[in-house]
């Protein structure tokens, strides 16, 4: 077999797996091509190299810049390590549609000419044909909906642009991507610049808008390069042009707060102010950077466009159901075998997308949240639901921007609810009371009740004060924080009684709620878990004493034996309990 | 642009709105009240706090009326039990994170809330006449508590972190010793009600003085021979002279409309039913006089205590040597016994006590002063019988040992088994306790004291009763603060006002026992100095002379003694709107409870104070220093929790403040003030 090209997948996830010396290596041992790619979304096969030869592709997983890697590539072995090729399962392929993806890993992200050799641009070629209205209507037959979680109609919001009569308006792209376990626009933005900047300038021909701003968060420097890089391509190319006059496209780094994902927040940040919400209506349609009409989408919903002006409003509309139409990527993370990034239409069941694309054993799986810290979680018995805007809302979730966090059973859900209120409350801009301090007073609750001393009444407060955190707060990230409390006390809340009833976590993750115990049928004696324990709470004798043990798992895990476990509270020795009775 | 009436409706009223105005301006027009602390019509909207939501029916969403437009056809509401709850809840949320002190300790410490910060700031600047007026507006026996009270205030000073507390007594003392005599209150003329008022003791005597505060007229009856009740019959002359308790008493007569009838007796000389028939109200203070029992055999060999000190009041404190002296308890009544034998000539006296001296209920300068004075004292020893040995008595002990906490608190006592020992005496004293001696015909609880309703003091029909007959034995200032309660409660009764005096909350930084000192915020820069120290007689003249013990301080004393005053309430409690809004809507510290930040306060500005720990983050200081100042010299920093208002990089005003106070005009609580307190 004969190589044509090699491609490495260098975004971030690559690079953090080390992508970048498997590059160099390859380039300094061959002389055919060698492409650094985006992100074909399978992180758990990081990092990922391609093999293009006469008689098709070949994949490589975890391939490291060691010679034994780079050789078992270039001389295509598999046989000998059968534990580095990559088969994409059909559980995967079968699911996938890759509509707004499928450029990814085939060429350079920056490289302009293969971005327009695949096609590229097409879209606003033949939006640039269209009038503006036209284009406006061809969005609005689409039915897609924002990506980034609330779900407006996107060709409502255009038309409310394009209504404006005023000189200048602005588009802004929302890459301020801040749920902790979502990568799609990080994705999209390192991958497909050019697809991200060509829906920007299809909505800058359909709305006449004047000036593009892409808000990136700075921790995305990946994205910001390849954003800049193509920004450039597209000037020299005039491609900016709509209308005559170039266009000013901007970049901007945000600093990192999650509030900023929040259009208002996003403007005020943006101008050059601190990042805090203000009351809407006005809507910024109406009143936006600067006192003028902007409008702001995702990442994700520009890089849509193209291909619903390529394929046509029909073909992008066929795909999805009532509650959503078109693709959308998820973040797949958490108790999953294949954690990754993956573009399926909408309509798909939970149950596909955790079950068969990210290889959860069925039974290992309690619930996933998705939204993120914004979101829900939805328990196992309810994985046959159709993920879409309108099904998951009705669960007390949210689609929001497309993260999916896998929880297994292993995982205490009051704990995920502390977990993620520890996030949101600490990211509050500090402005409403009821984010600012009754999200606060909810996490120390929370706190409280996995600390072990929780009681009924702090059950009931959560509610009472999740349904008024919800109902008094001005923006998103207020109005979201109580969520995945809400979620959890709705579909777990056996789990919140256990730890102020019986004082006992069931899934034994909170340290004051479980004792360690060593089996002794199973122990060998071999010290190993005495030499790993800094506190010595573990005896000569084999017996761990709860008092002193903080449940730091380092025991546990020294064990060869297996013979060290977490159990219910109460079954472990305490020392002091002893003493006092001595 | 065109203006468009839209019309909608709040609570069911019709209105109608100009296009954009807001809901909030629309209803303070109409004259529908909407609390908020973030908005102000110089600025941009904050839309902050949250209290100002009315709920939409509509959509039933809650909405902020500061920031939120009337849609047309719409209806809103503003004083549904939602609504309501919604602001109670941001209050109580606000009020979680708000840390002050919306009055000093030593004030809500008062049981008679006398405004003690006010009282020591006037005598530190030298206007003990001021001092006087306000200790008078709830102390209307300021000689006597002067000298006698326990001073709850003290115990509460802040000033104990670093050592000991204001010597704040001293203040009302001085005040009174210089003023008493010539200052009189305003009083309202005398209308037609009329009160009569069983016991002249502080009780009595308050009840009656703050009734002739409001023109009501009383009529006090009175037992002994003359009024004053513990003051004259239980207070020792070395503690409290009665000369100057018969100057403190002529005030009242001076006022009008108080009168005291003295040697009449309830039960005896005049009835509780004609009483109620002839005058609008009647209050029972007749005290606690009543003798607690020993329990051990032949205890009616003893004298008892409150008895015994009182025959030695109507002796005008002479009497004849009461020899070996033993005196059981360890009470202030038993100080006073032990003192006062001492006095009588004794050079064996000796206080009994069942328990350990930290256990014992007396003050301890009483403890320290009687044991400068010679008396013994003998802990852990309980009586068990007491017999006549011929001119003597023959007193039966047995030493204690200390066991379990009881309901008090305290370590109870357990006998030791075999460790009895006897002594013989003169005279045995019993000083354990009291108990009221309630009037037949009133309803009284299981400690034998009057029963009364505890907001009002009401007992039945038109029958009131305060002070100790209700508390039990307790001290001058807490009968004082009965009486005042009782005297409201019977004007608002008899002036067809319903008993409405707001529910006030205080915020309070906590108590100083459990503040760091490194964490104590000063609005002033307090003197480090040390406490005044008293001036006592010879000891010689304590021993043989019933002479007051302690002299009242100079002026010029007390006053720098003021100079030590921290002055810990805010100064901004009066103008606090979340203060006022959390009272109108319920609010109160500690209904969420949480974890509060201590910041420092910013006193680098030569006259703005800026306390964060006040700051509820409306955000309104920030707006208008740059959108009516046109400087930007606050902003928000932090997020989250931890989100503050400051200067930039924290390095104080700037020099490019013009103070123009406007941020601190504009501020809703305390956070951004003067400094007041120089």
């Amino acid at each position: 077999m004969q190589i044509n090209e090699i491609r490495v997948g260098v975004s971030s996830c690559g690079l953090a797996a080390g992508a970048q010396d498997v590059l160099n290596l390859l380039k300094e041992r061959t002389d055919v091509p060698v492409l650094g790619v985006g992100c074909i979304g399978h992180c758990y096969a990081e990092p990922l190299v391609e093999v293009i030869t006469d008689a098709g592709s070949l994949l490589f997983r975890n391939i490291q810049g060691t010679t034994k890697d780079i050789d078992a590539v270039l001389s295509l072995n598999t046989k000998n390590n059968p534990e580095k090729q990559l088969h994409i399962r059909s559980e995967r392929t079968s699911r996938e549609n890759l509509r707004i993806t499928g450029l990814i890993g085939k060429s350079e992200p920056v490289d302009i000419d293969a971005y327009v050799s695949f096609g590229g641009f097409d879209g606003l070629k033949k939006a640039l044909r269209m009038a503006p209205e036209s284009v406006v209507d061809e969005v609005k037959q689409s039915q897609l909906r924002g990506r980034g979680g609330g779900g407006f109609s996107t060709g409502v919001k255009w038309s409310l642009l394009a209504a404006k009569s005023s000189g200048d308006k602005v588009i802004i792209c929302n890459g301020d991507e801040g749920d902790p376990g979502a990568f799609m626009d990080r994705s999209l933005m390192e991958s497909l610049p050019y697809q991200v900047l060509e829906g920007m300038l299809i909505a800058a021909h359909a709305t006449g808008a004047t000036k593009l701003f892409i808000y990136c968060r700075a921790e995305y420097p990946l994205a910001i390069r390849n954003i800049r890089i193509a920004i450039d391509k597209v000037r020299e190319l005039q491609l900016n042009a709509i209308g005559g006059t170039p266009l000013d496209i901007e970049v901007k780094e945000g600093a990192g707060a999650f509030v900023c994902g929040e259009e208002t927040a996003l403007i005020h940040s943006l101008e050059g102010k601190r990042g805090m919400p203000r009351f809407r209506p006005p809507y910024p349609t109406d009143s936006g950077y600067h006192g003028l009409p902007s409008m702001i989408s995702n990442v994700e919903t520009f890089a849509n466009v193209p291909v619903i002006l390529r394929d046509g409003a029909a073909s992008f509309s066929s795909v999805g159901t009532a509650g959503g139409r078109g693709t959308k990527l998820f973040a797949l993370a958490g108790d999953i075998k294949y954690p990754g990034l993956v573009e399926v239409p909408m309509g798909i069941t939970l149950g596909e997308i955790i079950y068969e694309i990210g290889g959860a054993e069925p039974g290992s799986v309690k619930a996933v949240q998705t939204g993120g810290p914004s979101g829900g979680c939805i328990p196992a018995s309810l994985f046959d639901t159709p993920v879409d805007y309108d099904s998951l809302n009705s669960l007390g979730a949210i689609m929001g921007s497309g993260g999916l966090i896998v929880i297994g059973n292993n995982r205490c859900m009051v704990e995920t609810a502390r977990y993620f209120l520890d996030f949101t409350h600490r990211e509050s801009c500090g402005k409403c009371t009821f984010c600012r301090v009754g999200a606060k007073r909810m996490f120390e609750t929370l706190e409280q009740i996995t600390a072990g001393d929780g009681t009924k009444d702090d059950i009931a407060f959560l509610e009472d004060m999740g349904r008024k955190v919800k109902a008094g707060s001005l923006c998103g990230l207020g109005a979201t924080a109580p969520n995945p409390v809400l979620a959890t006390l709705r579909y777990f809340r056996s789990e919140f009684e256990a730890h102020v009833v019986d004082k006992q976590c069931p899934a034994l993750e909170c340290a004051a709620l479980c004792d360690v115990t060593i089996d002794k049928a199973l122990c060998t004696e071999c010290k190993l878990c005495l030499k790993n324990c800094a506190l010595n709470a573990i005896s000569e004798d084999y017996v761990v004493d709860n008092d002193i043990c903080t449940r730091c798992n380092s025991c546990i895990e020294s064990c060869a034996q297996d013979a060290i476990a977490r159990v219910k509270a109460g079954q472990g020795y305490r020392g002091s309990v002893e003493r006092e009775v001595g | 642009m065109v203006t468009e009436k839209i019309a909608f409706t709040i609570d069911g009223r019709a209105m109608t709105a100009q296009t954009g105005e807001t809901l909030l301006q629309v209803a303070s027009r109409n004259g529908i009240f909407i609390p908020t602390l973030c908005h102000d019509k110089r600025i941009t909207k904050t839309t902050s706090c949250f209290v100002c939501v009315v709920r939409h029916v509509q959509s039933g969403r809650f909405v902020p009326s500061c920031a939120a437009t009337p849609q047309p056809g719409h209806d809103y509401e503003s004083s549904s039990a939602a609504v309501y709850e919604m602001r109670q809840t941001a209050l109580n949320l606000l009020l979680s994170e708000h840390s002050g002190d919306c009055e000093s300790p030593c004030t809500i410490a008062c049981p008679a809330h006398a405004q003690v910060e006010e009282y020591v700031r006037a005598g530190r600047k030298g206007d003990f006449r001021e001092a006087l007026r306000i200790i008078k507006e709830r102390i209307p026996l300021p000689i006597s508590i002067g000298r006698v009270c326990p001073r709850f205030c003290e115990k509460d000073c802040r000033r104990n972190i670093n050592g000991t507390p204001v010597a704040i007594n001293e203040f009302k003392r001085l005040a009174a010793d210089l003023h008493y005599d010539e200052y009189m209150e305003a009083l309202p003329p005398l209308g037609d009600k009329k009160v009569a008022i069983v016991g002249a003791g502080p009780a009595g005597l308050a009840s009656a003085y703050f009734l002739r505060r409001q023109g009501i007229t009383s009529q006090i009856f009175e037992r002994m021979p003359q009024p004053g009740g513990m003051l004259r019959y239980g207070i020792p002359e070395y503690r409290l002279p009665k000369s100057l308790l018969n100057r403190e008493l002529a005030h009242f007569e001076k006022m009008g409309g108080i009168f005291i009838n003295c040697g009449v007796t309830l039960g005896r000389d005049i009835q509780l039913e004609t009483l109620q028939q002839e005058y609008d109200a009647v209050v029972i203070s007749i005290g606690c006089w009543k003798a607690a029992s020993m329990r051990c055999d032949g205890e009616a060999l003893a004298q008892d205590g409150i008895a015994w000190l009182g025959k030695v009041a109507q002796a005008d404190w002479t009497g004849k040597n009461p020899g070996r002296t033993i005196v059981i308890g360890g009470g202030n009544t038993a100080m006073d016994c032990v003192r006062t034998a001492i006095r009588l000539g004794s050079n064996n006296v000796s206080c009994y006590y069942r328990r350990t001296e930290n256990e014992m209920p007396a003050e301890q300068i009483e403890i320290d002063e009687a044991r400068e004075e010679g008396v013994k004292f003998a802990f852990l020893t309980a009586p068990v019988r007491l017999e006549k040995k011929g001119n003597l008595l023959k007193l039966t002990c047995i030493r204690m040992e200390l066991g379990e906490p009881d309901a008090s608190g305290r370590r109870r006592p357990v006998p030791v088994n075999g460790s009895e020992f006897s002594v013989e005496a003169d005279t045995v004293i019993a000083a354990i306790g009291q108990h009221t001696d309630a009037p037949s015909g009133l309803k009284t609880n299981k400690w034998g004291d009057v029963d009364v309703n505890a907001e009002s003091l009401h007992v039945i029909d038109n029958v009131y009763s305060a002070g100790d007959c209700v508390s039990g034995a307790a001290t001058v200032v807490e009968a004082v603060a009965a009486g005042r309660k009782v005297a409201i409660a019977i004007a608002n009764q008899l002036t067809g006002k319903i008993c409405n005096v707001p529910e006030t909350i205080n915020v309070s930084r906590g108590h100083w026992r459990s503040m760091d000192p490194n964490s104590l915020a000063k609005l002033r820069d307090a003197s480090d100095d040390a406490r005044i120290s008293l001036h006592h007689i010879s000891l010689d003249a304590r021993r043989t002379t019933f002479s007051e013990v302690t002299l009242t301080a100079n002026t010029a004393a007390v006053s720098s003694e003021g100079e030590r005053c921290y002055e810990c309430a805010c100064t901004s409690r009066d103008t606090c709107k979340l203060k006022q809004h959390s009272e109108k809507y319920g609010a109160k510290p500690g209904a969420i409870r949480g974890k509060q930040r201590f910041l420092d306060y910013d006193t680098r500005h030569p006259v703005i104070i800026h306390d964060r720990n006040k700051c509820i983050k409306c955000g309104i200081c920030i707006k208008i220093c740059n959108e009516v100042i046109n400087q930007t010299l606050l902003g928000y920093k932090n997020r989250g929790y931890l989100t503050e208002v400051g200067t930039a990089y924290n390095t104080g005003f700037p020099g490019s403040c013009t103070d123009c106070m406007s941020c601190i005009d504009a501020c809703p609580t305390g956070a951004l003030d003067r400094r007041l307190k120089q």
